[in-house]
């Protein structure tokens, strides 16, 4: 240790600028490739909630891309019309969210409120912290069961009620919480895998058919774009999709499992791809240039090493110095990020971004987490290819010619 | 005889960020054209400072030096320049020189900065000055491919190369043999006496120094 | 046999850390270009787009590390040039114009990529200030080896 100490005071830090170089093209390759990995492993998350509702048989909604909607020569019968087709002939999961209310908590958040039908309940297994899983048949007049985020638990616990200005149905209601959802549930946008938006600060809204039928068509539009139609057939869709153009004027397709399936095959695992492969360019290159600059380090340095090797230092003590040295920048470059994270994550709360808000150390979660080990690992892999360049170096210059540099 | 050298130095002051040392205090030195002086003392007294009071290197301390009948306290930097390639010669320890330039190129190192018309170099100057001192066949390496003994003869060699009036030495025979060590002194002394070159000489070897016109003993400060 | 601190290694890797440097910048402005229709990709470049100037500046280290080390390296030689007759004054000013022809010529290299494809001329030149920068602060070094 007092080697240690005063071969870091004495030669690496009287050339501080080497040191910080380092630092800095550690830290780009700390940056791009916890990017690359949390980018990674939030689309992999999503690819696996799609799996609760791809299944054979199922048939996701998406507006084609070429149609365009304009409200105003959408009606509301029209939109009822469909509705009416879809409760006769099939049976569906039904999710809509994105709609902002007013409700106070301890944190001051806006709160989303989330809907779902009990088949898309059913499908995606939440988790619950506490109460009991949702009811879908309740009176509609009276209070409605729901479930609610973290977030709300302090203010609104198992049994509350909350009183809510409902848009959708245009008049005020009474929720009753039901129940807890576990920390920072969430929700993967089945056509941008990577992004999510999380519960915490949600209420879950249990839909049903009578509801359906009293919202408005912000809720009844909103829930088709992404409906999903179970064990039905391929003819059976074709006439929904005219029943939807011939009401609303709008383009619906429906995908079977298979073609999701090929989609995400084909645009998710090509783009992850082409990321993967970018990252291992760009940290090729910085593992280069972190080369170089290690080698630059023992051109000037060299002489303060070889004198040290002179006086009784060895090989294998000066490698444990430099493993050092390195794991010292690595854990700096490591903080660097994980202040950036926790600065994005904790950013969040800051703004009242309810959908973004999550638990954990400074909001990190999870996924952030196993970014941040795999980085560590990245770091172990560059810094024993930079040490061992370094030694190499050292190793190749006689003692008696460093010396005299 | 004509006095080229007239120094005076009231002190000269190394300051770190703790402490200051002050050295050459009331120090005065004549020098005539053609003398020459050792200049001997224990370490850290100022001997390589004093040198490089006397080589124009050093213009940072508190004092007067005339050189060449001009005072050179105001003198412009190229002039001194000018002065330290044609005037004066610096033959300083081995380790002074370029390491990616070959031996022949430190030697003509002093040529570069000549200028035209200002004084002809004849090649036989350098070919008789290699011959010399013995460094012919290392011309083509680099420093560090030669010996100590081989790099103190080029430093030697890019010193009197441009036959200056004065050579300003900075313990010449320090890393040389016996052998290689009289070849130096000779030829310094060959210098003295044929160019009536003024030879200055730091040395801690006091057989060389006796062979000076002069030694000057520097003591410690007070 | 030059004048110049130079050797031609030096100017190698004073040109790679521009070429570098400026090739980063421009493959941010290409990508910029690109009409990507992947989300994933897109979401995913965003987080280097949004940082592009701050990115490629901590990138431009690399030529604050080649101007400590090359003149930390020279610094024997830098002394010797004076001991035979060079100047501080001259030594300094040759090493500007030796970085500024080595940048400029890099610089042209990446306007002409620049305007092959169809990129705003200025979009690099905000490196060529701040490597002008660089090159100011740095020959501070020169003067520091005036007396060994």
């Amino acid at each position: 240790m007092k080697i240690f100490k005063y071969i870091v005071s004495k030669i690496f830090l009287r050339k501080a600028i080497l040191g910080i170089g380092m630092v800095l093209l550690l830290c780009m390759a700390n940056y791009i490739t916890f990017t690359a990995v949390r980018s990674i492993l939030s689309t992999f998350q999503g690819y696996q909630e799609t799996r609760y509702i791809n299944q054979e048989g199922f048939y996701i909604a998406n507006l084609d891309p070429d149609s365009h909607i304009e409200m105003n020569t959408v009606r509301e019968n029209g939109t009822q019309a469909v509705y009416d087709y879809i409760n006769n002939n099939f049976n569906y999961a039904f999710y809509a969210d994105g709609f902002i209310v007013s409700v106070p908590n301890i944190d001051d958040m806006e709160i989303s409120l989330v809907y779902m039908n009990k088949e898309y309940y059913k499908l995606n297994q939440f988790e619950l912290l506490q109460g009991t899983d949702l009811e879908f048949d309740y009176q509609f007049d009276k209070e409605i069961p729901v479930l609610i985020g973290k977030g709300l638990s302090k203010t609104y616990p198992v049994g509350s009620t909350i009183e809510i200005e409902e848009s959708v149905l245009g008049r005020p209601i009474t929720l009753k919480v039901q129940g807890i959802l576990k920390q920072n549930a969430h929700h993967s946008n089945y056509y941008a895998l990577n992004s999510k938006i999380y519960y915490n600060f949600s209420v879950l809204f249990p839909v049903n058919e009578e509801f359906i039928n009293h919202a408005n068509i912000d809720l009844q539009l909103n829930g088709l774009m992404d409906i999903t139609i179970l064990q039905t057939t391929k003819e059976e869709i074709s006439n929904l999709s005219e029943v939807i153009k011939d009401n609303l004027g709008l383009k619906f397709n429906f995908f079977s499992q298979k073609e999701n399936y090929n989609y995400i095959n084909k645009y998710y695992f090509h783009t992850l791809k082409i990321i993967s492969i970018t990252t291992i360019i760009l940290l090729i290159v910085i593992t280069c240039l972190s080369i170089w600059n290690a080698l630059v380090s023992v051109r000037l340095m060299l002489k303060d090493f070889t004198i040290n090797l002179l006086v009784g230092l060895s090989y294998s003590k000066l490698k444990k110095i430099f493993y050092g040295y390195f794991g010292i920048l690595s854990f700096i470059d490591l903080a660097v990020i994980f202040i950036i994270t926790a600065f994005n994550r904790y950013g969040c709360w800051l703004r009242k971004d309810a959908t973004f808000a999550t638990y954990g150390l400074f909001g990190l979660i999870g996924m952030d987490w196993l970014a941040l080990l795999l980085v560590a690992a990245s770091d172990i892999i560059i810094g024993m290819i930079v040490v061992e360049s370094m030694l190499w170096k050292i190793k190749k210059i006689p003692i008696s010619l460093g010396v005299l540099q | 005889m004509t006095k080229i050298i007239d120094l005076s130095v009231k002190e000269k002051i190394y300051k770190s960020k703790k402490s200051q040392l002050s050295i050459l205090n009331d120090f005065n030195l004549e020098v005539a054209a053609g003398e020459k002086i050792a200049i001997v003392g224990e370490s850290g007294v100022g001997k390589s400072s004093l040198l490089n009071i006397i080589g124009l290197i050093d213009r940072n301390y508190n004092g007067e030096y005339t050189l060449f009948g001009s005072l050179t306290n105001n003198l412009h930097a190229s002039k001194l320049a000018q002065w330290r390639n044609q005037k004066i010669g610096f033959v300083l320890q081995e380790s002074a020189l370029i390491n990616s330039l070959t031996m022949e190129d430190n030697i003509k190192l002093p040529l570069l900065y000549a200028g035209s018309g200002k004084k002809e170099f004849k090649p036989e100057v350098f070919e008789s000055i290699t011959n010399a001192i013995g460094i012919k066949p290392i011309l083509k390496k680099k420093p560090l491919e030669c010996s100590g003994g081989e790099k103190a003869r080029a430093v030697f060699a890019r010193g009197i190369i441009m036959k200056p009036q004065i050579i300003l030495a900075d313990e010449p025979t320090a890393s040389l043999d016996m052998e290689n060590r009289e070849r130096i002194v000779t030829l310094l002394f060959k210098m003295n006496k044929e160019f009536n070159t003024t030879i200055i000489t730091v040395t801690h070897d006091l057989e060389i120094a006796n062979r000076h016109d002069r030694v000057i003993h520097l003591g410690r400060s007070k | 046999m030059k004048k110049s601190l130079f050797r031609l290694t030096d100017m190698l890797e004073l040109s790679i850390a521009y070429i570098f440097c400026f090739f980063l910048n421009l493959l941010f402005d290409y990508v910029k270009t690109l009409d990507l229709d992947a989300y994933l990709l897109k979401a995913f470049l965003k987080n280097f787009i949004d940082y592009q100037s701050l990115i490629v500046l901590l990138f431009t280290f690399v030529v604050i590390v080649f101007h400590y080390q090359m003149l930390y390296r020279k610094n024997l030689e830098i002394f010797c040039r004076i001991l035979v007759g060079d100047t501080v004054f001259n030594i300094t000013i040759r090493y500007i114009l030796d970085c500024l022809t080595i940048l400029i010529f890099v610089y042209l290299l990446s306007a002409f990529i620049n305007v092959h494809l169809n990129f705003n001329l200025t979009g690099n030149f905000y490196l060529v200030l701040i490597f002008i920068t660089y090159i100011l602060i740095s020959v501070r070094q020169v003067r520091k080896y005036e007396n060994f």
